[in-house]
């Protein structure tokens, strides 16, 4: 009893403290245009490679430009990409994982087997491969993203409606006289989509790493629009003589997926969900 | 005419292979047939198996029998128009077994109960308040229930939302289907008073599925008795099935347990 008492306070003062990280990383997100002291893309190369000034806390990068400013209009890209990416795979596997859990039948025969089909391959080879076919660019690797990712989503929303659906409150409100779409909406959807959103938690740092690691390829967003992942990559040249260039985006990343994975885990704990397909 | 008539209902269950298509069939109703009268209580008794749940369902319109026909109030169920089954269906409601998972563990009391009620019923809030207050009233809740989630009652109250749930729509028949036998022996005499009350205070007639001899005997007025999908006995009253001769019948009845543990062993 004590126990329990205690393991659900520690774990939502887990959840509490990363709530407050992420709140600030977000807020500094929105707020990147106001609060950064430069234009994160105005080139100044005689300040090329320059140490740390009063004027750029954080020194200018290989074109002289302010990297204070470029981090945070970088937290913009990342959070706020991840973000989409997130949403709306959420909602395609929630339609598509509800609706094949519910009729079952051939319907969702199909389409799981479909899901299966490409779960099969490894994600980033996927996404790769859609960005190839898309052409590079952010929007090519957000909407390549949520085709992959939405089949998670949609396997696991699809596995609780299938449990859900044997339950005798379900078999009440049709005797009750709830049509199906009453019943999807008032009974199954309410009973999923938590235990989801707090699993999805865990996905965002994957999004917010997918993104980076396909601007580090080139792949996402173009220069010189600040991104975390290029950022990383532009400064991978100077990584002798300057390695902070890639310190600072790296611990971004760091900080931001390690706080959206604690979080993720500790509310999986609060709420006793599991991950599962 | 009966209010419920089964009409030589077979059903089966497909081990559907889909691969080889044809599935081996498992015949879980087999040509049974029985009526229920308005007003009246019939108990539907057999041992784990039996096939009673299966054909709670199929009289609640949930799963269509292979063969065989469910006239209510003399209307085939599977057969008619959608509207008419709507309207059959505000008439026939169902109490189960397992009370925790029979309500949404997201919902309300009011909301529980209330279902029924918005999908049938036209009532302004103030009269759809009033009207679960005396449902609450009705199954001994107290109306400031209405707020309080499924993981604040007990098993007991729980299944009273149940039952107020199902007498919302003023039905004409309930099936139970193992209502009472999750419950403890005070809460299973409690529950059984209160069905009784009910039935004739609004008139109901029961379908009592049970695997309880006890209480199928204190409730029903005739009983019929299931074996591996076939009906084995059908008696008016419990002197007709303590009289009946089946082997079945016979081992059911044994299973009673005495009230007096030492003097039956005595005998």
């Amino acid at each position: 009893m004590i126990a329990s008492i205690r393991t659900g306070l520690r774990s939502q003062k887990t959840a509490a403290v990363c709530s407050v990280i992420l709140f600030v990383l977000f807020s500094i997100a929105i707020l990147a245009p106001w609060i950064s002291p430069h234009d994160p893309v105005e080139v100044n190369l005689a300040l090329k490679l320059q140490s740390p000034t009063w004027d750029y806390p954080l020194g200018n990068d290989h074109l002289g430009r302010c990297n204070l400013s470029r981090l945070l209009h970088g937290a913009q890209v990342s959070l706020g990409f991840a973000s989409l990416i997130f949403i709306s795979s959420l909602l395609i596997g929630l339609l598509i994982g509800t609706f094949s859990g519910y009729k079952g039948g051939a319907i969702d025969l199909v389409l799981m087997r479909f899901c299966e089909g490409v779960m099969a391959f490894p994600t980033l080879v996927l996404v790769l491969g859609l960005v190839g076919l898309l052409g590079p660019g952010l929007p090519q690797v957000v909407l390549a993203m949520v085709m992959v990712q939405w089949v998670y989503y949609a396997r696991m929303f699809r596995g609780m409606v299938l449990s859900l659906k044997e339950r005798n409150f379900i078999t009440a409100a049709r005797i009750s006289g709830s049509s199906h779409w009453t019943i999807i909406r008032r009974h199954i959807i309410p009973n999923v989509l938590p235990p989801i959103i707090v699993m999805g938690t865990l996905e965002i740092g994957w999004a917010i790493m997918d993104i980076a690691a396909m601007s580090f390829l080139g792949l996402g967003i173009q220069p010189p629009s600040p991104e975390w992942g290029s950022m990383i990559h532009e400064g991978k040249s100077y990584i002798r003589s300057n390695p902070e260039l890639m310190l600072y985006p790296g611990i971004m990343i760091l900080i931001v997926v390690i706080t959206f994975n604690v979080l993720g885990e500790a509310l999986s704990e609060r709420f006793g969900v599991k991950r599962r397909y | 005419m009966s209010l419920l008539q089964v009409n030589n209902v077979t059903h089966s269950y497909g081990a559907t292979n889909r691969f080889w298509r044809a599935g081996r069939q498992k015949t879980v109703l087999s040509d049974v047939s029985l009526s229920i009268e308005q007003g009246e209580c019939l108990g539907l008794l057999g041992t784990s198996g039996a096939g009673k749940s299966t054909l709670g369902k199929v009289i609640l319109g949930l799963e269509k029998p292979r063969k065989g026909q469910i006239l209510f109030q003399g209307v085939d169920l599977y057969e008619t128009n959608p509207s008419t089954r709507r309207r059959l269906r505000r008439d026939l409601q169902a109490v189960f077994q397992d009370c925790y998972s029979s309500v949404n563990p997201r919902m309300n009391a009011e909301q529980i109960i209330g279902e029924p009620l918005q999908n049938y019923e036209r009532l302004s809030p103030n009269e759809h308040r009033r009207s679960i207050s005396m449902l609450l009233e009705s199954v001994g809740l107290s109306p400031e229930d209405r707020g309080k989630y499924p993981h604040q009652f007990s098993g007991g109250q729980l299944q009273r939302i149940n039952i107020a749930r199902a007498i919302a729509l003023k039905p004409k028949l309930i099936v139970l289907d193992e209502a009472v036998s999750s419950l403890d022996m005070v809460n299973q005499t409690h529950v059984l008073h209160l069905l009784d009350e009910l039935k004739t205070s609004f008139g109901l007639s029961y379908l009592f599925i049970t695997h309880d001899v006890k209480a199928a005997c204190s409730l029903s007025n005739s009983l019929v008795v299931m074996e591996k999908g076939e009906v084995i006995e059908s008696c008016e009253d419990q002197s007709q099935l303590i009289a009946s001769s089946h082997p079945t019948v016979k081992k059911l009845l044994e299973s009673i347990l005495s009230e007096h543990p030492r003097s039956r062993s005595i005998n």
